[in-house]
């Protein structure tokens, strides 16, 4: 008797969504990322393919971080005053591209002006050539202000913008549309607001191969499982063919796994919780690699070492 | 929800004058509403028209092609015609998908169409129903249901082209058919695997009865949570269409969201 076939036949498949321009493409970037083009569940080869695996960024703040523990000033301390630097940094570290990070444009953070955090982005640009990721600091009044002005000077260079909500997408929508960068589309742990963002923002004549999905991120232990079910949901419904699912998924890993008591808690836990060396990249590493079973396209990331550890695990199981 | 036009039907007096006369744009308009209420098919049905049905078939399947390359359903009770409308069509119009609409049970009749369906690389419907008539209860439809799609799979088709329609009858003189067609899909889901698909005729049900939209779409929700993955239907009547994505919906065919009527326009291209 035959073994009986049990390979899914998928009708959906994911987009791919290119971040970033080479001078050849009008912009100055020394390459691109793709993401995306999934026809299965992820790693699982005879599924579907993955043709292009997941891509890291890691993270660059435009001011000297107020909370970084011990691993990650390591790494960062002698560059994060100055965010070219640590773009710079980031490249050589081996990252697909630099997640710029607009903090100080907050009104408690240092409240900087539009023209400030242009000048920012523009340094940032001239200093490091990988594709660029950009964030406001999440309160709509000044993002309104300051990401179409960001748009404006990164105009060329197809960066990732973040991020759209239900609530607040038309202004970085338009800004986007006008200056031709991609957009985040962030949907806090629920797949209907998921759908329903990318309605919102393609009503607007935006197209929806254009959008990143954002289903926010929670950490090993704070969480992570719900975030999982949504990927698995979201991933499920795009390869049975919803189309408005269909897009590449970012997830912001760093910033939730260095959030976690467990890998921010220096050596005097080390007795029983182990060095403090190992075990925050670890708890970063470990967070990453749980939710790509999930389907995700975009890790932003903070600790090399954890990349490291993630891009090898990834390698095992796309060559397997 | 495979959306089968109902509309371009000679029974209607604007089609069966737009053949006779052969008015192209009479036709097309009505393809085109039906296209943009959500049709995925749409089903052609000469009705008492005058001149050679082979002819009049592919004068309309060429009307339609014009402003739509949706699949075909041609649709006849006459398995000579439909035989050879099929293979006409097929010629004049090589890339569009055909549905013949439809078979019965009866041994020679599935022989003549299901042969044809798999000549033309066709899908094809089903009746549950064979020499005897259309049955009055469950166990007939099951019976003639499963005679039907093992003689299509027999013949080389694949589930995905086989529809099953378990013949609704209008509640005001059969008013235990409705029931009994929602048990005869539920029991032919469950005891095929993969399921052929499921469509009935759903103006059928309210012919001649004083509510009949309020009926048809009543009807369409119950039979859809039975299993039914297709109606013929008028894909220009906003609120049928709108319940049935809703049904579709609370039974988790579709992700939801706040706009999901949009969303599902959107995914057809309509919005």
């Amino acid at each position: 008797m035959s073994v009986p076939d049990a390979k899914e036949r998928w009708s959906g498949k994911i987009t791919t969504v290119t971040i970033g321009a080479t001078p050849a493409e009008g912009g100055t970037r020394g390459s691109t990322v793709t993401l995306g083009g999934e026809a299965g569940i992820p790693f699982l080869s005879f599924d579907g393919e993955t043709p292009n695996p997941p891509a890291i960024a890691l993270d660059v703040l435009d001011v000297e971080p107020a909370d970084w523990p011990g691993p990650l000033a390591q790494v960062y301390s002698d560059v994060w005053s100055d965010p070219a630097a640590w773009a710079k940094r980031v490249k050589e570290l081996g990252a697909d591209l630099v997640n710029l990070r607009l903090v100080s444009i907050h009104p408690d953070e240092g409240d900087r002006s539009p023209e400030q955090a242009a000048e920012t982005v523009k340094a940032v640009l001239e200093a490091c050539d990988l594709p660029l990721i950009i964030w406001g600091c999440d309160v709509p009044e000044k993002d309104q202000r300051v990401m179409p002005k960001v748009a404006e000077v990164a105009q060329g260079e197809n960066c990732l913008l973040g991020a759209v909500t239900e609530d607040e997408y038309r202004t970085l929508t338009a800004a986007a549309q006008a200056y031709g960068h991609k957009l985040i589309a962030l949907s806090p742990c629920d797949i209907n607001k998921a759908k329903q963002v990318n309605i919102l923002v393609t009503d607007m004549g935006y197209p929806l191969e254009d959008i990143i999905i954002y289903p926010s991120t929670a950490s090993l232990g704070y969480g992570m499982e719900y975030i999982y079910s949504i990927l698995e949901r979201g991933r499920l419904a795009a390869l049975s063919g919803d189309k408005l699912m269909a897009q590449p998924v970012l997830l912001d890993v760093g910033l939730e796994a260095w959030r976690a008591k467990e890998a921010r808690t220096g050596d005097e836990a080390a007795e029983v919780w182990g060095p403090a060396a190992h075990r925050g990249p670890l708890w970063e590493a470990v967070t990453a690699t749980d939710l790509l079973q999930g389907g995700c396209d975009l890790l932003i990331m903070r600790h090399p070492r954890a990349m490291e550890a993630v891009r090898k695990a990834v390698s095992q199981l796309i060559e397997a | 929800m495979i959306i089968f036009s109902e509309r371009i039907n000679g029974m209607y007096r604007d089609v069966r004058r737009a053949i006779n006369e052969k008015q192209k744009a009479v036709v097309q308009q009505l393809v085109k509403e039906q296209v943009d209420g959500g049709a995925d098919v749409i089903d052609i049905n000469l009705g008492p028209t005058k001149g050679d049905p082979v002819e009049n078939f592919v004068w309309l399947a060429e009307t339609v092609h014009e402003v739509t390359d949706k699949p075909l359903s041609l649709d006849s009770a006459k398995p000579d015609v439909l035989t050879e409308a099929t293979a006409r069509v097929k010629q004049v119009l090589p890339e569009t998908k055909l549905i013949i609409n439809s078979s019965t049970a009866v041994p020679e009749v599935m022989a003549k169409l299901i042969s044809a369906a798999a000549e033309n690389g066709a899908g094809i419907i089903g009746l549950t129903m064979d020499q005897e008539g259309v049955p009055g209860n469950v166990e007939k439809r099951v019976e003639c249901g499963a005679t039907f799609l093992m003689t299509a799979m027999e013949g080389g088709l694949s589930p995905d082209d086989i529809y099953l329609d378990p013949i609704i009858l209008p509640v005001n003189v059969a008013p235990k058919q409705p029931w009994n067609v929602m048990e005869a899909i539920r029991q032919l889901a469950v005891v095929n695997d993969p399921p052929p698909k499921f469509i009935i005729g759903l103006s059928n049900i309210s012919q001649k009865c004083l509510m009949n939209r309020l009926i048809n779409r009543t009807y369409l929700v119950m039979c859809i949570a039975a299993g039914l993955n297709a109606a013929i239907m008028d894909a220009a009547d906003k609120e049928l269409v709108e319940a049935a994505i809703t049904a579709e919906v609370l039974l988790e065919k579709h992700l939801y969201s706040d706009d999901y009527i949009k969303a599902w326009r959107m995914q057809k291209g309509l919005a």
